[in-house]
């Protein structure tokens, strides 16, 4: 559905303005125990635009794509910030930096697209395979679907681009009876593509399915950490959420500007000098990313972001509004997640660079700790106090592997936690099958090696 | 076409295509929005929307999708859509659509917002916290009026009619004091009409008085087991673990703890709470539940005794068990013998937590987080808020050791909650 020409409606601009046409396509194939509870297919789309003048934004958004109704869109979110003006004109004479970028990118499949039936067939063929080795199992909940967003601007700045930015899911949630109790793991797999380039055949998964299986019984025997203060090594697909929640979101600028610590410790050093800290636009050692963004929201071109450098706090990503108040220059953070959404900073693939230990010194180097290795949800602080959930990890008694623990949380003060950091592993795993609340919701990336450091770990 | 004769020309449409049963909804709606960002009026929205949604059950297959056009051609292709999708699916004897019911037509709220008098209100919240609490940031603040108009048909007759217009304010803030700054905190309530300064809202008042209290922190004195009293900011958090374990996803699986539990004690006697949907008591409920029933308010706990699960036309049939009769929400927990600053005095060693930032619970129970924007006791005595805490404990096991209810409530527009005392947590 990309909207050809939005320069078209430039003459009913009277302010800086964002137009934007959108359209977020959504598809779900649910199967529980083996029985089709969601097949489920959801498209919605839109026009919006937004008008900033004198310090206030004004914002207006409509389903029908029509000239007329896109021709109103402007109108009445031309109106909306006419009537903040008149309540308050005491940032009279702001003006946001100019930005202008041209670019269109279609990351969607080249390939013949498959039907509902092809996509049913298939997950009942993956359910089909663990129903019949592992009979033992009490439950086995398993998701295929996909969301496209598809997104048309053009801005008063003359930025002209067009993304189509498909992401692929295949997640399973799978359950083990012990005690009476359930206990339950999952694991998701995709990223960025439609389906038909991430998802290929059923025997792909059998030999994860295998090791989902055995992480879970390992868990159903797991013992309750020790809570309290403890040497724990994140591994490598739990890093991307620690850069995610723990300093990630505290150095967007808005949240700067709404008074997050970090905006005491720029250029100051706030992490081991092992730590270096980047929020990717699009592309990562020659790699597309998880979550490519070439021209945000605000039509700014996208930039990588080095929040912190060799353990300094380097840089805050911004919206076009935030580096006007910052005197910087906007680093295309700004994104919306559907048609009727105004952009906010948001990240893009937060990522740890990697370092140089590996993995197996790293463990032999603790004598009482943890190993964690999935994780749950997470959320931030305005103090970076941060925590997230652990789904699945391992004691470490005398540097080696011992047994499995029981869910839990962790927490700690992020840039307290980044300060004992003193291993880094070399290795690199992209997690993209997250999607980040603040809001709105929008897909993200989030990246790292495995780390070690000090946490306070929830338990008995 | 208007609104009733596009549901009608859908639901005709899905027909015609084959669909032995037939849903068909169409809701449009309009928000007016107004923001503050870091502590200015900064943004003024309104959104119109359409959704509308189409499931089809053929051959005991199930389909459905949703779009946001109403035009005839993006309607007729989204029922060639879903009919191919429920082809293309498996056959399940337990898909079924709501029951004949008497057309019915519901309504509540203001037609429209007086956006002057939005504005108004939200500023003079702006500017009661930056007198009263200078030391405050609002970091954002949401004020939103959202009316909407629904049709929902289905081939046995369902037709029914919703009006709905519903006030929404929601801050986040936090306090900063040179380089110390408290943790964030917010809160959220909806209302058919403000007809009060907004910092009177549910806790809003006392949750900005304790932000700046929070400049200054410090840690426990040592891993303990004691009891944490809950707020009613907090209580959701718990109480959600329940209602989503006896609801259809945790329930089919065969996750849900409570799954054989119907008329058995699920918790200490002192609890009972209600699902009331169109209690006058409640704002913020709703008339309709998702599969196309009328909605009617329920007991969920009673004296600790579960009285109903939250199934679904599809989980009800499937598991054999009654459907229930709303979608859960609309919690009212009713209260107990003495207000919350009464059960501090009774608290020899905890906390009072009044937000939780933790995983989700594991299915078993067990739950862990951080206690943010919450205080020490010892001794009966709130002694100082802390940081850098953590609670461990399981849900099933915390609700079976209710220390005590207390007699004041707190209304949000969208549940009514009590502070809750709960023995026996591992505090770290």
């Amino acid at each position: 559905m990309k909207h050809e020409s939005l320069n078209k409606y430039k003459d009913s601009f009277t302010h800086y303005t964002e137009l934007r046409v959108q359209e977020n396509r959504n598809n779900r194939v649910q199967l529980t125990n083996g029985d089709v509870t969601g097949n489920v297919a959801t498209t919605e789309s839109g026009v919006s635009a937004r008008v900033f003048k004198d310090g206030n934004w004004g914002f207006s958004s409509n389903p029908n794509i029509t000239d007329d109704s896109i021709v109103s869109v402007v109108k009445a979110s031309t109106e909306n910030v006419q009537f903040m003006n008149t309540k308050d004109s005491s940032r009279c004479g702001y003006f946001l930096p100019e930005t202008k970028a041209n670019y269109d990118i279609d990351l969607g499949t080249k390939k013949d697209r498959q039907n509902q039936k092809y996509w049913v067939d298939f997950i009942r063929e993956v359910d089909a395979y663990i129903e019949n080795k592992f009979p033992e199992l009490l439950s086995r909940n398993l998701v295929l679907g996909g969301l496209d967003m598809e997104k048309s601007l053009y801005t008063s700045d003359g930025s002209e681009s067009y993304s189509m930015t498909p992401r692929a899911l295949f997640a399973m949630a799978l359950s083990i009876e012990k005690d009476g109790a359930p206990v339950s793991i999952m694991n998701p797999w995709g990223g960025l593509g439609h389906l038909e380039d991430k998802i290929f055949q059923p025997s792909d998964y059998f030999s994860d399915i295998d090791a989902l299986v055995e992480k879970l019984k390992q868990k159903a025997d797991g013992v309750h950490a020790n809570a309290g203060m403890k040497d724990v090594i994140l591994d490598a697909d739990l890093a991307g959420i620690l850069a995610h929640e723990a300093i990630g979101h505290t150095t967007e600028a808005d949240l700067v500007l709404g008074g997050s610590v970090a905006g005491d410790f720029l250029n100051q050093e706030v992490a081991s000098p092992l730590i270096t800290l980047i929020d990717y636009a699009n592309t990562y050692d020659g790699e597309t990313c998880p979550v490519p963004v070439y021209v945000d929201d605000e039509g700014t071109k996208s930039e990588d972001v080095t929040i912190i450098k060799d353990g300094v706090l380097k840089r805050f990503m911004h919206n076009k509004d935030s580096a006007r108040h910052f005197e910087t220059e906007p680093t295309g953070n700004a994104r919306a997640f559907e048609f009727s959404d105004e952009p906010l900073i948001r990240m893009r693939n937060t990522a740890f660079v990697p370092g140089t230990s590996s993995l197996d010194d790293m463990i032999a180097s603790i004598d009482d700790g943890y190993y964690l290795v999935k994780t749950g949800n997470g959320q931030a602080d305005s103090t970076s106090e941060f925590m997230f959930a652990i789904t699945m990890g391992y004691e470490i008694k005398n540097g080696k592997i011992g047994r499995a623990i029981k869910d839990t949380t962790i927490s700690g003060i992020a840039f307290d936690v980044l300060k004992t950091v003193d291993m880094i592993s070399s290795d690199m795993s992209w997690s993209s099958a997250g999607m980040c609340g603040k809001k709105q919701l929008i897909p993200v990336g989030m990246g790292g090696p495995a780390i070690k450091c000090k946490v306070n770990i929830g338990g008995r | 076409m208007n609104q009733k004769e596009t549901v009608s020309y859908c639901l005709d449409a899905l027909k015609k295509a084959g669909a032995e049963k037939a849903v068909c909804s169409l809701t449009n709606s309009e928000k007016k929005e107004l923001n503050v960002e870091f502590g200015e009026m900064s943004l003024f929205r309104t959104t119109f929307d359409t959704s509308m949604g189409m499931s089809v059950i053929v051959d005991q297959k199930k389909g459905a999708t949703s779009i946001n056009k109403t035009d005839k051609d993006s309607i007729d292709t989204a029922v060639k859509l879903v009919m191919d999708m429920a082809r293309g699916s498996q056959p399940d004897d337990a898909y079924d659509i709501a029951e004949n019911q008497s057309p019915q037509t519901f309504s509540k709220g203001d037609e429209s917002a007086n956006q002057d008098k939005m504005y108004q209100s939200l500023e003079e919240f702006v500017d009661y916290v930056k007198s009263t609490y200078p030391q405050i940031q609002i970091e954002a603040a949401t004020m939103d009026f959202n009316h909407s108009k629904s049709f929902f048909q289905n081939t046995n007759g369902v037709d029914f009619e919703v009006r709905e217009g519903m006030y929404g304010f929601s801050p986040m803030f936090l306090s900063k004091d040179g380089k110390n700054t408290s943790s964030f905190n917010y809160t959220g309530v909806s209302a058919l009409e403000i007809d009060k300064p907004l910092h009177k809202y549910g806790t809003i008042d006392s949750l900005l008085k304790q932000s700046v209290e929070q400049l200054q922190t410090q840690n426990i004195p040592e891993k303990f087991v004691g009891q944490i009293l809950v707020t009613p900011d907090c209580l959701g958090d718990f109480l959600g673990f329940i209602t989503g374990d006896i609801s259809d996803g945790k329930m089919i699986t065969g996750n849900s703890i409570y799954k054989n539990k119907l008329n058995k004690q699920i918790t200490h006697p002192k609890l009972t709470f209600h699902s009331h949907p169109v209690s006058n008591e409640i704002a913020d409920g709703y008339f309709v539940t998702s599969d196309g029933y009328i909605a009617e308010n329920s007991t969920i706990v009673k004296n600790g005794i579960l009285k109903t699960h939250l199934l679904g036309i599809y989980g009800a049939n499937k598991l054999e068990k009654n459907r229930a009769v709303n979608d859960g929400g609309a919690t009212i927990v009713e209260a107990g013998d003495n207000p919350h600053s009464d059960i501090i005095k009774n608290i020899e060693k905890g906390l009072l937590l009044a937000r939780f930032s933790g995983g989700n619970p594991s299915s078993n129970g067990d739950i862990s987080g951080v206690a943010k924007n919450s205080y020490y006791i010892e001794n009966g005595e709130i002694k100082y808020p802390i940081s850098e805490t953590m609670i461990s404990g399981n849900i099933q096991e915390m609700f079976n050791n209710i220390g005590e209810i207390s007699s004041d409530r707190i209304d949000f527009g969208y549940c009514i909650f009590p502070w809750i005392s709960f023995k026996g947590v591992t505090i770290s």
